[in-house]
Formats: structure tokens, C-alpha cells, sequence
């Protein structure tokens, strides 16, 4: 089985690579072939990936009722230090996969109108595409960060090439800002790495985290079991499973570290890392200039795709292995969440620039997932009962699946118009529904999506995680409701100052044809799924909530075990309100 | 027929039909017969379907299913409580049965159709109320929580969905003729573009019926929601349909405004719903009104309802242990479940920061969140400044959307979700209620356009109905809504067919118009009339006689009980002498006097048959729809859905002495006879100087608006609220984003531009350290050895015999340095 | 010690070798003729013949132990190379006397630095 798997996920992640490889030997001249072979392949991925969500793909169908890692594949890759080229799938992941794989089919549909070297573009793309599509699947951490800088450098010459005027500055932002985040994660790695130990699991967690594999027969589990066993010195690890099992039923990662345990700054690096990515306040300030500079395709990619990769990070790194630090620091991660919800939608409210004004609601609405991902409900006061973690979790998950398709969906827009008028002034605009009727439709709908409009996919996560918050802390909840109203204000705004109003008021006002057949192409599956995962959100609650489930029960459950030895997390704030008239408060309430 | 599974069949289509209709229009709606009249066709069929659907479920299901709670019931006289009784107990055991079929039955459906029908436990001494309640599907569930699709229908949502369905096709009948101009290319006199053309844009007759469509949807949503998550999901859709609808002619600057405005406000609204709703998610675990078995497991969860009025307690207010448990959080240790006897003694812990007290505030903050949303949905104060600025969509809009339909929703929920208030969170409803009545009321004095008196009438009466909930007037409030509804949207589309007649808002500009547009003036009236509160004492009247009544009659017994809150019901008498004012004023400047202006005179005429039909149908409503005589009557509709635990006057925890009297006091004779003669005479009083100062024009209204300036001026500008709201929200908003952005652009990335900066001077300096330092070494090195190479180049004279010599001389000095050194 | 009245030894032979190498030095520093300068060399290269010879005979070094017939190997090697060497130095002399037309190695001072 491992070998069919092998080949599944590696064709997968490889595809776009190789397709890049092909790019190369084509005559210099042929840009619109070159186009439609990296349309093609992306497309092909995408297929991949989709007959997989199919109920019926035999070997190749996502188990959506599994909740732990499947089509897990390991094979020796530098075994002087552990390290394997090991993959796997689960309900986490594979929503993200099919994102991006989505995302990406788009983006590239989207990218005819680029004139300037075709050939790089095409080849860096698909790259970029290996390298996202690497960092959803790897499951080993060395080989985790592989991908992750892989990703990184054909981002940067995109946004360096093909950007608008400022855009060596935003490629080197972006770049600076990703490689310092990198570069703590790699710490981080290093830090867990020397610290793991395999010989403190058991062979049943060992089989689980995929290290001995589960395949092999009980007596030969039970001799690769007593192999490790007989090492006298500590076997260091690379596998993310393994690590999470040790973070969270040994204390590897609890030695001291100038003062607090060393998963503390392992967390604290690891989520720096991630919170650039995402991203979050302070961290955010290379978003902006990204998106303004990067063409229409790159801006989808990032916004649709890149953006996860920072939750994802959380979710499957930084809480698993790290369960103490992540108890410590909920109100941090929770905050970093809420404070970045406001302050994107503040600065949104303040924008001129039509893409700034995206890539801010973009800085808000990541802010949820963050949250989402944070909400530590399971405390004593619940008696561990994690149903609003969960509750926050999937919203969080869902936040970003919905984020992906709606958000890569209002760059589009911006682009389209931006393509014909060349200006994103927000005050140059108006009038719009009247000369592209059927664009402005689309338009206004997927930026309610982003406005979280119930019956649209933006609703349902962010609903859901904000509904989660009140059991973890009534003020961050309070704030956290309060955004709708930000939210409305600079959506609502935004749409009336670009397509309402009399006329346009802007330069190149004849250029405003209607949409091109490709350009609806791009818009109307973006548009239908969001109406679509709005109205029938079980189409992705199916494949995520048994496996995010999962991970919540299981830090719960830490929670539950460790609970005599962690500091009390307030779940209720027990001030009083002021009293009233004290001496005529009744004893029974009737 | 079985009502348990017919009336979710029969609502639920009623409820989708609109939907198929907007989602037709949506895609096919500009082909849809010449220039897209079909859709309004369409959507006309549509909602006509509903309507006819919904009349089926109330007269031909539930009417037949379920028995009259009669009024009163001697036999618990002595309880001082008017147990609502079942006076056939034969039925009553019939329902009983029927309630084992619904059960049986159930087991056999699908899954997402479960039902659950309330049981009636006790047939011999209580009333219980009747409801079918299930679930359609589930959008997600994490562990127990859940959030789904679900329906729970008790005779307020069936009478509701009859009232909505009804108007709505009246309003789309008659929007097919008021739209008519949106068939063709049309020119909007308002807008005035940049070349100084006014604006020509081809019609969009089709879309307006999109959104209609789309609306009716939502609002039906509302009403057949089972539970708040649904309900605040709908809610939002009506908000949008709102903002589409008042944003119809998106050319306009103050219509995409007022859209903007209306819907910004309602989320002010809704981020206290939604407080609201994490309170109630947190504490109680789920949204669900009513008793869903969704486990499947044949026993039914308990919903809020259940869970905050227990059978237990005789469905007296109870904290629920959820929220008592949340209380208490910090006291629950790791892994334990706390016991009945832990939670009961936290519940009588009730001194200050009691557990008790503090799981009190729970309920009544979450109640206040569910009811913030409904003071934005209602217009009420102090969030009631949209709806005037609304009046920017066509008329059928402000008909439908802003008077009879969705602004009720926010008191519709208010009903809906009585139970769960305390008595505390009634009296902030009543006191809101209170002081928008008045506030919109006096506004409505100065208004000239005639949709904006319409509008602050609105409010007003929407004011009254919350007033009306909030002294435990239930069914008064109820009443009031559905009475509200007929004549308020006769009113609209009266206004709206004048307009249609003189092309202007203005009243100023308009007068003697009866004599042009008859059907509009007579229908017209009847609305005034109804609205007034018009009729005979104690023999008949209009429907506004009877449910202004019953508030005034509930408001008046509210202060016997309470003397200290009596304010509510001297501002309501009043509320009632300046809407019967302000009406007639409307009216007299309207269709009676001379022609102000000549211009528009001479052009009006009456609306066409469309149009003017509609309004026939709903003067006759107006006046008839609330008399009791009818086999069906409204009231007793509704006694039927009376939340359970408000047959009885129940008293207040935390404010001293409130006292919330049971509603069947106000029937008695004493507060019945007196509000009676009150309301009579407020009324009369306002319609006399709205005579004597617009009919008659004895005295000169200018005058009296020179002699209290200040006050004219201060209701001419809507008390300043615009101004105020604009000065401390919209400008703090918008300087704190302005100050966001900069913090962003110059302290942010000031950092991390002059961390780049720094490290491009650290580089420099390491490149010039490089270039001198390290290289001049080794430069150095380099010369050094180049001149002593050349210095000793002169050593090389290429002639071998003196190399040999060297060699020689050389040798033999080291023989002889050696052999000196060495031995 | 009496050089002349001692018998035979090593001393002599060394001596002998000595002089045949100042002999080749003094004849490689004076004489401008190139072959003059290769029969200098010849000299040095059979004075030190001699010593090795001289050190590696039995006979002229009684009670060493292990000599073998180290030093006549190289002494042989030496003759060897002196052969070779002169053919080369033969034949270099020979092309600059071609280029030249003269064998006087003070006008060979191309190399001069």
C-alpha cells in the first residue's frame, strides 16, 4: 500500500515540478502554448486531487470518516539523521490541498494577461505550486521546511518581476520578512530535533507516529520496537507525528531553557514563524505591499493559499507538540488573533489603493483563524469539555478554506478592473454596475462573502469561531462580535464608492469592456463556491471535523492529564457586577 | 389533516417558493418576456403561492388541529393566575394521541425531518402550548453543539406567515404597476452627471422583483427559524435585502448612503445579537427553540425555551444550570461534574457576586444581546436612524420591507424570544420602546416628505409594540404588529401612488389631491383612521382601536402595579394623540385644501388599477382584520402561542419591586374601561388639531413653528441624532482607521524600513572595514614582497660563474658557520 | 695525525675528493668557455664520486657493519648522470653556439633578473 501512496502524493507534489521541467524545452516564442501546457497541468493536479475527495477512487479515495494521518508513506531520505521522506494526508490537510490545487488552476487561468518572459513565469509557478503542495503533504519536519523555503524563492521573483512599480521593494519584504520567519522555525526545529527522543514511546505510539510502520507484521513491529529499544543513545527524530506524541505523553520538550521549559521558545519560534506567514499583527506589514505589487495571479496565490500555510503550520505543529506552551500562551495566540482582526479592519477602513484595502480585509479576516485556532476552552472550569475548542477549531479551518476561495476571488476583481483602467484608486471608481453589470454581480457577491453574509462561505467560519470565544474569555469575545460592524463599514463602503454612483469617474473610462469569457471562467467557480460552501458547509465540514476533531480531543485530553500541574486559566471571570439593591435580592429566582 | 407533518411541508414550501423565484429572476431575468416583465410575474406567482400555502396551514391545518385557549378560566380564579385552559379535554386528549402519532410517525421519516410536538402532560389543569418543532438539516456540530436548519412553528409563526405572504403578494401586485417606468430606458431626474445630462439607464424592472423575491425568503426564514442561529442567519439576509432594496437606484449618492447606513446600523445591532448568541451557545449548549430530538435517540432535547422555563418550576423563570454551572466555573474542579445539589446551592447563592446572581446577569445580558439585534432590526432607539433615511427605495419597498415586514421582525423576535427574558430585561424593553415612541412621534410632527412622516410613524409604532412587550403585554404587542402590518403598508402604498401621481416626496407641494386620485384619498383614510385607533367605544373600530387598546389597557395596569414606572403609559397616551396628529396632518395636506402646486396638480391622476385594487383589499383589512367576531380571530390566534409562564403576573429579582401583571388583568373592566376612554380621547384630541390646523386651517401652523423655534428646530433636525451619531462613532471610527493605517505606514514598517536601513549601514561599514582593513593587509603584504623582489632582482646577473661562485662562497660559509656552531 | 705516514685511509681518498671538487668549482668559477664549465662539473661530480666510493668501501671502514654496495651503486647512479647531463649540457651549448656564435658563458645573461 505504502508504494501506491508513494506514488499518489509524490505525483501529486511533483507533478507541477516536473511540468516546470518540460516548460523548459520549449521554443522561446510559443507563450501561449506554454500557458496552456501550465494550465493543463495544474489542471491535472487538481483532478488528482479531486477524484481523491470522490467517494468512489478505491486506493486513492480521502477517507473523510479516518480521523488520523492516511496514505502515509515513509521512505529512508538522510538516514544519518532520521530524516524521511514521509507524507501523509489527513482531514487537516487535505481541504488545504484541494485548495490550493484549486486555487492554483485559477491562478494560472488568470495569468494570460502576462506578456514578460512567459517561460520563467510558467516554470516559477509551478514550482511554487510543488512547494505549497509539499509543505500541506510532508509530515517530516526536515522535509517540512524544505518545502517551505522552496516555496519562498519563486514567490519572491514573481513579486520581483512581474509586480508593479515598487516591486524589488515588496519581493525583498516579503522575502526578508518569510526567511526571518523561516529561520526561527529552523531553530525551533533544531530545538525539538535535540530534544526527541524515540525511545520514550511505546510501540503503539511509535506505530502511530508512523515510525515503525503499520504494515509490517506484529512480530516484526515488536523486533523494529525492540531495535530502537536497544539504542544507548537517544534516537532523535524528525517525524512530526513522533514529535507530537512526544510533546504530548513525555516531558522531552519540558527542559529548562533560561527559565521556562524549552516547548515554550520551541512554540514561541514555531508561531513567529507561522504568525508572519498568516499574518498576523505586527508581522503584517509585508502583506500589503505584496499584494499591491504582485500581479492579479500572484496576489490570488498568496491571499488563497500562501496565507495558510501559516494556520496550517499552527494547527499541526505548534499546538501538537507544543501543548504546554500553547496552554501558557492561548490568551497571547487568542490576542494576537483579536488585535489583528481590529486593526485590519481599521486600517482597510482607511485605504485608498483598492488592492491595499484586500490585502487588509485579508489581515482581518486571517485574524479569525487565528483565534479560531487559539480558543484553549478546555480548561477545568469546563470540566475539559472541548465542544467550543472544536467549535473554534473548525471554524478557524473553515475561516481559512473560505478566506481561500473568497478572498483569491476579490483579487480577481480588483484585477480585472485594474487590467482595464489601470488605477486602483478608490475614489477614481464608481459607476461600475452600470457598465459591467454581470462583473459588478459577481463582484459585490464574493466581497459579501468576505463580508461574512450568511448563505456565503465567509459567514460560517467566522460564525462559528466567534461564537466559540465567550467560553474562553468574555472580553476577547466582546471585541471579537464587535468587528462585524468594522467589517460591514469598510465592505459596504468600499462597494459603494466602485460600483454604485451615477458614473465613473476615472482615467480610461471607454476601456471598461465587459468580462471576457476567460475572466467569468476564473470568477463563476469562485463564485459558486462560495455560495455553495456557504449554504452547504458540511461539503468541507465532512472531510476536516473527524481529524480536527481529533487534535482537539487530544490536547484536551493532555489538558484533562496534566491538569494538576498547570496554572489555572481563568474560564469565568468571576467579578461581580455592581450590586444593585443587595438587600432585596431574592434567594430563589422565580 | 396531521399538522405535525403537514405544516412543515406546507411552511417549508411557502418559505422556498420565493427562492426558486429569485433564483429564476437571478438567472434569467433580463429574457423574462418583454424588457423582464415576466419576472415580475414570476415573482408575483411566487409569493402568491406562498401566500395561498400559508392560508392553507392556518385555516385547513392548524385552525382544525388545535383548540381555542379560551381567555379565562374560573376554576383557577383562586390560583391568581389565568391558567390558559383547554376547554374541550376531549380535544385536549385528542391532541395527546396525536402527539404519540407524531411520534411514531417520526421514527419513519427521514432523519432531517424529525418533529416534535410539545407534549400536553398535564390535560386537566393546564394550557400547553402547541408547537411542531424539527430540524431540516444541520450546517455543522462540533461535539454537542450544533447549528442547523430548523423549524419551529406555533400559531404566531403560521398567523405570521399568513400576514407576510398576504401583504407581500398585495405589495407585489401593486409594485407591478408602481415599476412600470423600470420596463423602459428611464431618465432619474435626481442624479445630475458630470456633463450636467440627467441620467439615463436602461430599466431594471426585473431585478427589483429579484430582491423582492429574495426578501420574502428571508423574512419567511425568520419566522420559521427554530432556532436564534437561523434566525440571526436570516436575519442578516433580510438586512441585505434591505440594503439592495433601499440601494435600488445605486446612481444616487443618498441611496447608496442610506443603504449603507441601514445595514451598518442593523450590524451595531447585531454585534449585541451576537453576544447574545455566544451566551446562549456557551451556557446552554444549543440554539434550538423548542424540544428537537436530533440525536435520534426517541427522546428530545431540550431547547432554551425548555431549559429556561422548566416543567418542573411550572414554567416560572429558572436560570438554567448551564449558566449557573458557567457561573460557578472557577469552583468546578478538573474533570468533575458538578452535582443537583452543587448547582442548587450555587443557584441560592445570590449575595453580591453570588454564583447565582451571577448566572442571573447571564440571562438577563444575554437576553439584552438577542435584544439589541431587534433595536436595530426595529428601528429602535437609539439605533432608529436608519429608518427614515430608508425611505431612499421605491415605495413597494418601504411598504413591505420597512414597515410591515422586516423592522417587525426585530418585535417579532422580541416575542419569540419572551421566555427567556426576566423581568429586568422587559423593563429596558419597555423603557426603549417608550422613549422611541415619543422621540419618533414628535419627529414625525415637523416631517413634510411624506414618505419620511410614514417612516417616523413606523418607528413610533414600533416603539409601541416593544413598549407593549416589555410591560408583559405579549399578545397586546403581537397584536399590534399584525394589525400594524395592514395599515401601515395601505399607508406606504397610498403614499406611494401619490407619489407615483406628482413626481415629488413633498407635501408641501401637493393638496386637494382627493379630487384627483379618490381610491388613493378613501384608502388612505381608512388607513389613518386604523391607525389612529378609530372606533366606537366598546361596540367596534378598526383594527388600531383594538390593539392600541389592549397596549394602553397592559401599560395601565403596568404602572397599578408598578406607580414608580407609570411614565410609560402617560408617554404612550400621548405617543396616541400625536400619531393621530401627525396622520391627519399627512392626510390634510395631502388630498384636502387647494393645490400647493399647480404644476404637479394638473399632472396627477389616479393610479392604475394595479395599483389602486391592492389598496382596496387592504383598506377593507385595515378596518376589519381585528374585529373578534370572526370565527378566526387574531387574538385568540395568538393567546395560543403565549409563551409559557406568562399566563401569571410575575415579579423582578434584581430591580425592587417590579411587578410584571399577567396580561388577562388588563382585560378586566377597571383597565380595560379606562384605557378605553384614554385612548378615545388622545386620539380625538390629536385628530381635532390636526383639524384645526391643516383641515380647517384655523390657525396657522408657520406661526406656531416661528413661536417655538428652538423646538421646530430641534425636531426639524430629528433631535440632532444624525449629527450627534456622526460626531461620536463615525468620526472616531474613521480617525482611528486613518490613525491605523498610519501607524501601519510609519511606525510599523517606519521599523522595519530603518531595521533595513540599519543593516544597509551595518553592510557599508563592513564593506569599508573589508575594503581598508582587512584588504589593506593583505594589499600590503602583497607590496612589501613586490619591492624586496625588486630590490634583490639586481642579485640576478644571469652569468653562471658568478652563480658559482655564490654557490661556493655560499657552501663553505655553511662548512664554516656549521663547524663553528655545531662542534 | 700524519696524512703522509698514516697508511691509507679514508682521510686520502676524502682529501683526493676534495681537491677534484675545488678543482671543478674553481675551473666552473673562472672559465668562460662553456665546455670548460661542463668539465668543472665533471670534476664535482667525480669528486664526489670519490668520497662515495671512499665512504662505502669495506675495507677503507672496517667494523661498519651493513655498508653493502650502497656507495658504488650511487657512484655508478652519479656516472650515469654526469653521462646524461653532459648530453643535454652538450647539446645546449651546442644550439647557443647555433644562435650565438660563441660558447662564452658570460654572454648568456638572458635570465639576468
Amino acid at each position: 500500500m505504502e508504494s501506491t501512496y508513494l506514488t499518489l502524493l509524490s505525483t501529486v507534489v511533483f507533478l507541477p515540478a516536473l511540468g516546470a521541467l518540460v516548460l523548459a524545452f520549449f521554443p522561446r516564442e510559443k507563450t501561449e502554448a506554454m500557458k496552456y501546457f501550465a494550465l493543463g497541468v495544474t489542471a491535472l493536479v487538481f483532478l488528482l486531487t479531486l477524484i481523491m475527495a470522490l467517494p468512489s477512487a478505491g486506493d486513492w479515495q480521502f477517507d473523510a470518516a479516518v480521523t488520523d494521518m492516511q496514505k502515509v508513506f515513509s521512505v529512508g531520505w538522510i538516514p544519518s539523521f532520521n530524516i524521511n521522506y514521509f507524507m501523509g494526508l489527513d482531514g487537516i490537510s487535505f481541504p488545504l490541498v484541494l485548495l490550493t490545487t484549486f486555487v492554483t488552476m485559477l491562478s494560472m487561468a488568470a495569468s494570460w494577461p502576462i506578456e514578460k518572459h512567459v517561460k520563467a513565469y510558467c516554470i516559477l509557478f509551478l514550482i511554487l505550486e510543488t512547494g505549497v503542495l509539499g509543505v500541506f503533504l510532508a509530515l517530516d519536519f526536515f522535509l517540512f521546511y524544505v518545502f517551505w523555503e522552496v516555496m519562498l524563492l519563486p514567490m519572491y521573483f514573481l513579486i520581483g518581476v512581474w509586480g508593479g512599480p515598487r516591486r524589488e521593494y515588496a519581493a525583498i519584504k516579503f522575502f526578508l520578512y518569510t526567511l526571518l520567519g523561516g529561520v526561527f522555525m529552523l531553530i525551533a526545529i533544531l530545538m525539538l530535533y535535540f530534544s526527541s527522543d524515540l525511545k520514550m514511546l511505546s510501540k503503539d505510539q511509535l506505530v502511530a507516529a508512523h515510525v515503525i510502520s503499520p504494515e509490517l507484521s506484529e512480530g516484526e513491529q515488536a523486533a523494529r520496537f525492540a531495535e530502537i529499544q536497544a539504542h544507548t543513545t537517544p534516537r532523535r527524530t524528525f517525524n512530526i507525528l513522533a514529535l507530537q506524541q512526544l510533546g504530548q505523553h513525555t516531558d522531552a520538550f519540558n527542559g529548562d531553557v533560561l527559565g521556562k521549559p524549552l516547548q515554550w521558545w520551541a512554540f514561541l519560534l514555531l508561531l513567529i514563524g507561522f504568525v508572519i506567514k498568516v499574518p498576523s499583527v505586527p508581522l503584517h506589514t509585508w502583506l500589503p505591499d505584496a499584494h499591491v505589487e504582485a500581479p492579479t495571479p500572484i496576489s490570488m496565490i498568496l491571499a488563497g493559499i500562501l496565507l495558510k500555510l501559516g494556520g496550517y503550520g499552527i494547527i499541526r505543529i505548534c499546538y501538537p507538540i507544543c501543548p504546554q506552551a500553547g496552554y501558557e500562551l492561548a490568551y497571547f495566540v487568542c490576542a494576537l488573533g483579536v488585535v489583528s482582526m481590529v486593526y485590519g479592519a481599521f486600517a482597510a477602513l482607511a485605504q485608498k489603493d483598492f488592492k491595499r484595502l484586500v490585502a487588509y480585509s485579508s489581515v482581518s479576516h486571517m485574524g479569525y483563524v487565528v483565534l479560531g485556532i487559539g480558543v484553549w476552552s478546555a480548561v477545568a472550569g469546563n470540566e475539559f469539555n472541548a465542544d467550543a475548542w472544536k467549535m473554534g477549531m473548525n471554524g478557524a479551518m473553515f475561516q481559512m478554506v473560505a478566506h481561500g476561495i473568497a478572498s483569491p476571488g476579490m483579487f480577481f476583481m480588483v484585477g480585472v478592473i485594474y487590467e482595464r483602467v489601470h488605477h486602483r484608486n478608490l475614489d477614481q471608481f464608481g459607476g461600475l454596475f452600470a457598465k459591467m453589470p454581470l462583473y459588478s454581480g459577481l463582484a459585490i457577491g464574493i466581497f459579501f462573502a468576505g463580508l461574512g453574509l450568511p448563505g456565503l462561505c465567509g459567514f460560517i467560519g467566522e460564525v462559528f469561531v466567534t461564537l466559540s470565544v465567550w467560553s474562553f474569555n468574555h472580553t476577547l469575545a466582546i471585541i471579537t462580535a464587535s468587528v462585524v460592524v468594522l467589517t460591514a463599514a469598510y465592505i459596504l463602503w468600499t462597494l459603494q464608492r466602485v460600483y454604485l454612483g451615477p458614473e465613473y469617474k476615472g482615467p480610461h473610462g471607454d476601456h471598461l469592456h465587459p468580462m471576457t469569457t476567460r475572466e467569468l471562467a476564473i470568477a463563476l467557480p469562485l463564485f459558486v463556491l462560495a455560495i455553495a460552501m456557504g449554504v452547504y458547509p458540511q461539503m468541507v465540514f465532512h472531510y476536516m471535523t473527524p481529524s480536527v476533531n481529533q487534535t482537539v480531543d487530544d490536547l484536551a485530553g493532555w489538558a484533562q492529564r496534566n491538569a494538576a500541574n498547570l496554572p489555572q486559566m481563568a474560564a469565568f471571570d468571576p467579578t461581580a457586577p455592581a450590586p444593585v439593591a443587595p438587600a432585596l435580592v431574592q434567594a430563589e429566582i422565580q | 389533516m396531521d399538522p405535525v407533518t403537514t405544516l412543515p411541508v406546507l411552511l417549508g414550501i411557502a418559505w422556498l417558493v420565493p427562492l426558486a423565484s429569485f433564483t429564476l429572476i437571478l438567472l434569467f431575468g433580463p429574457r423574462m418576456g418583454k424588457h423582464g416583465q415576466g419576472a415580475g410575474m414570476l415573482a408575483t406567482a411566487a409569493i402568491g403561492t406562498s401566500a395561498v400555502l400559508s392560508l392553507i396551514a392556518l385555516f385547513f391545518v392548524w385552525v382544525p388541529a388545535y383548540d381555542w385557549a379560551p381567555e379565562h378560566h374560573a376554576a383557577h380564579a383562586e390560583h391568581g393566575a389565568a391558567e390558559h385552559h383547554d376547554a374541550g379535554h376531549g380535544e385536549a386528549g385528542h391532541d395527546d394521541a396525536h402527539d404519540k402519532d407524531a411520534h411514531g410517525a417520526d421514527e419513519h421519516q427521514a432523519e432531517e425531518h424529525k418533529t416534535e410536538e410539545h407534549k400536553t402532560a398535564d390535560e386537566h389543569h393546564d394550557w400547553r402550548k402547541p408547537y411542531v418543532a424539527g430540524e431540516w438539516y444541520t450546517l455543522g456540530q462540533f461535539g454537542k453543539l450544533r447549528i442547523g436548519i430548523s423549524y419551529y412553528i406555533d400559531s404566531l409563526t403560521v398567523t405570521m406567515f399568513a400576514m407576510i405572504t398576504f401583504i407581500a403578494t398585495m405589495i407585489h401586485f401593486y409594485a407591478n404597476g408602481y415599476m412600470h417606468d423600470e420596463l423602459h430606458e428611464i431618465t432619474d431626474h435626481e442624479v445630475t452627471l458630470s456633463n450636467g445630462h440627467h441620467l439615463h439607464r436602461p430599466g431594471r424592472f426585473h431585478r427589483f422583483f429579484q430582491y423582492l423575491s429574495l426578501f420574502c425568503f428571508s423574512m419567511l426564514g425568520i419566522v420559521i427559524a427554530g432556532n436564534i442561529a437561523m434566525v440571526f442567519v436570516f436575519w442578516e439576509l433580510v438586512g441585505i435585502c434591505s440594503y439592495f432594496l433601499i440601494g435600488f437606484y445605486i446612481e444616487r449618492k443618498s441611496a447608496s448612503n442610506a443603504a449603507n447606513k441601514a445595514f451598518i446600523v442593523n450590524r451595531v445591532g447585531d454585534f449585541g445579537m451576537i453576544i447574545g448568541l455566544m451566551i446562549l451557545i456557551a451556557t446552554l449548549g444549543t440554539f434550538s427553540f423548542g424540544d428537537i430530538d436530533t440525536d435520534g435517540d426517541g427522546t428530545a432535547e431540550p431547547g432554551i425555551f425548555s431549559l429556561v422555563r422548566t416543567e418542573a418550576n411550572n414554567y416560572a423563570l429558572v436560570v438554567p444550570d448551564g449558566m449557573v454551572r458557567a457561573a460557578a466555573a472557577s469552583e468546578i474542579a478538573a474533570g468533575v461534574e458538578p452535582s443537583a445539589e452543587q448547582i442548587a446551592a450555587w443557584r441560592a447563592e445570590t449575595g453580591p457576586g453570588g454564583i447565582g446572581r451571577t448566572a442571573y446577569w447571564l440571562l438577563i445580558v444575554a437576553g439584552l444581546g438577542i435584544f439589541c439585534g431587534c433595536v436595530g432590526k426595529s428601528a429602535q432607539f437609539p439605533l432608529h436612524v436608519w429608518l427614515p433615511d430608508a425611505m431612499e427605495g421605491p415605495t413597494p419597498v418601504s411598504a413591505l420591507v420597512h414597515s410591515a415586514t422586516m423592522v417587525a421582525a426585530g418585535v417579532y423576535l422580541v416575542g419569540r424570544f419572551y421566555p427567556v427574558f426576566t423581568p429586568e430585561t422587559l423593563l429596558v424593553i419597555a423603557v426603549i420602546g417608550c422613549i422611541t415612541l415619543f422621540i419618533a412621534a414628535t419627529i414625525a410632527i415637523v416631517a413634510v416628505d411624506i414618505k419620511r412622516v410614514l417612516a417616523y410613524s413606523t418607528v413610533s409604532q414600533l416603539g409601541y409594540m416593544m413598549l407593549a412587550l416589555g410591560v408583559g403585554g405579549w399578545s397586546a404587542g403581537m397584536f399590534h404588529l399584525i394589525t400594524h402590518a395592514f395599515f401601515k403598508s395601505l399607508l406606504f402604498m397610498c403614499s406611494g401612488s401619490v407619489i407615483h401621481a406628482v413626481h415629488t416626496n413633498d407635501m408641501t407641494k401637493m393638496g386637494g389631491l382627493r379630487h384627483k386620485m379618490p381610491f388613493t384619498a378613501y384608502t388612505m383614510l381608512a388607513g389613518c383612521l386604523a391607525i389612529m385607533g378609530a372606533g366606537i367605544p366598546f361596540m367596534i373600530g378598526l383594527s388600531g382601536y383594538y390593539s392600541k387598546d389592549a397596549i394602553l389597557a397592559q401599560a395601565l395596569s403596568f404602572k397599578a402595579s408598578n406607580p414608580q414606572w407609570g411614565f410609560l403609559f402617560y408617554v404612550a397616551a400621548a405617543g396616541a394623540a400625536i400619531t393621530a396628529f401627525y396622520m391627519f396632518r399627512l392626510w390634510f395636506m395631502t388630498f384636502a385644501g387647494k393645490p400647493r402646486d399647480h404644476h404637479a396638480y394638473d399632472h396627477a391622476h389616479e393610479s392604475p388599477k394595479i395599483m389602486y385594487y391592492p389598496l382596496i383589499v387592504l383598506a377593507v383589512l385595515a378596518v376589519v382584520v381585528a374585529w373578534p367576531f370572526w370565527p378566526v380571530s387574531i387574538v385568540a390566534l395568538l393567546e395560543q402561542a403565549r409563551p409559557e409562564g406568562f399566563h401569571e403576573t410575575v415579579n423582578g429579582v434584581l430591580v425592587s419591586n417590579l411587578t410584571h401583571p399577567a396580561e388577562h388583568i388588563s382585560h378586566e373592566p377597571n383597565f380595560h374601561i379606562q384605557a378605553t376612554w384614554v385612548a378615545t380621547f388622545v386620539g380625538l384630541s390629536g385628530l381635532g388639531l390636526a383639524i384645526v390646523f391643516y383641515g380647517l386651517s384655523l390657525l396657522n401652523p408657520a406661526e406656531v413653528a416661528r413661536q417655538f423655534k428652538p423646538v421646530y428646530t430641534f425636531l426639524w433636525n430629528k433631535w440632532y441624532f444624525d449629527e450627534l451619531y456622526d460626531y461620536i462613532f463615525v468620526r472616531p471610527v474613521l480617525f482611528v482607521a486613518n490613525r491605523v493605517a498610519e501607524f501601519d505606514k510609519v511606525v510599523i514598517d517606519g521599523i522595519i524600513d530603518s531595521l533595513a536601513m540599519l543593516t544597509r549601514m551595518v553592510a557599508r561599514l563592513d564593506d569599508l572595514s573589508d575594503r581598508y582593513l582587512v584588504d589593506g593587509f593583505v594589499n600590503g603584504l602583497a607590496a612589501w614582497t613586490y619591492a624586496t623582489g625588486s630590490k634583490l632582482r639586481s642579485a640576478e646577473t644571469g652569468r653562471i660563474r658568478q652563480y658559482v661562485m655564490f654557490i661556493v662562497v655560499g657552501t663553505v660559509a655553511m662548512f664554516v658557520l656549521i663547524s663553528l656552531y655545531i662542534s | 695525525m700524519n696524512l703522509l705516514t698514516d697508511p691509507v685511509g679514508i682521510t686520502h681518498y676524502l682529501i683526493v675528493g676534495a681537491i677534484l671538487f675545488v678543482t671543478g668549482a674553481v675551473c666552473m668559477a673562472t672559465k668562460r668557455n662553456a665546455l670548460g664549465v661542463l668539465m668543472g662539473i665533471e670534476l664535482v661530480l667525480n669528486g664526489a664520486n670519490v668520497n662515495f666510493v671512499a665512504f662505502g668501501s669495506e675495507y677503507l671502514r672496517p667494523g661498519v657493519l651493513g655498508i653493502g654496495l650502497d656507495g658504488q651503486l650511487i657512484a655508478l647512479f652519479v656516472i650515469i648522470l654526469a653521462a646524461a647531463e653532459a648530453a643535454v649540457a652538450l647539446a645546449i651549448v651546442l644550439n647557443f653556439y647555433n644562435n650565438h656564435s660563441t660558447v662564452d658563458v658570460d654572454r648568456a645573461d638572458e635570465l639576468k633578473g
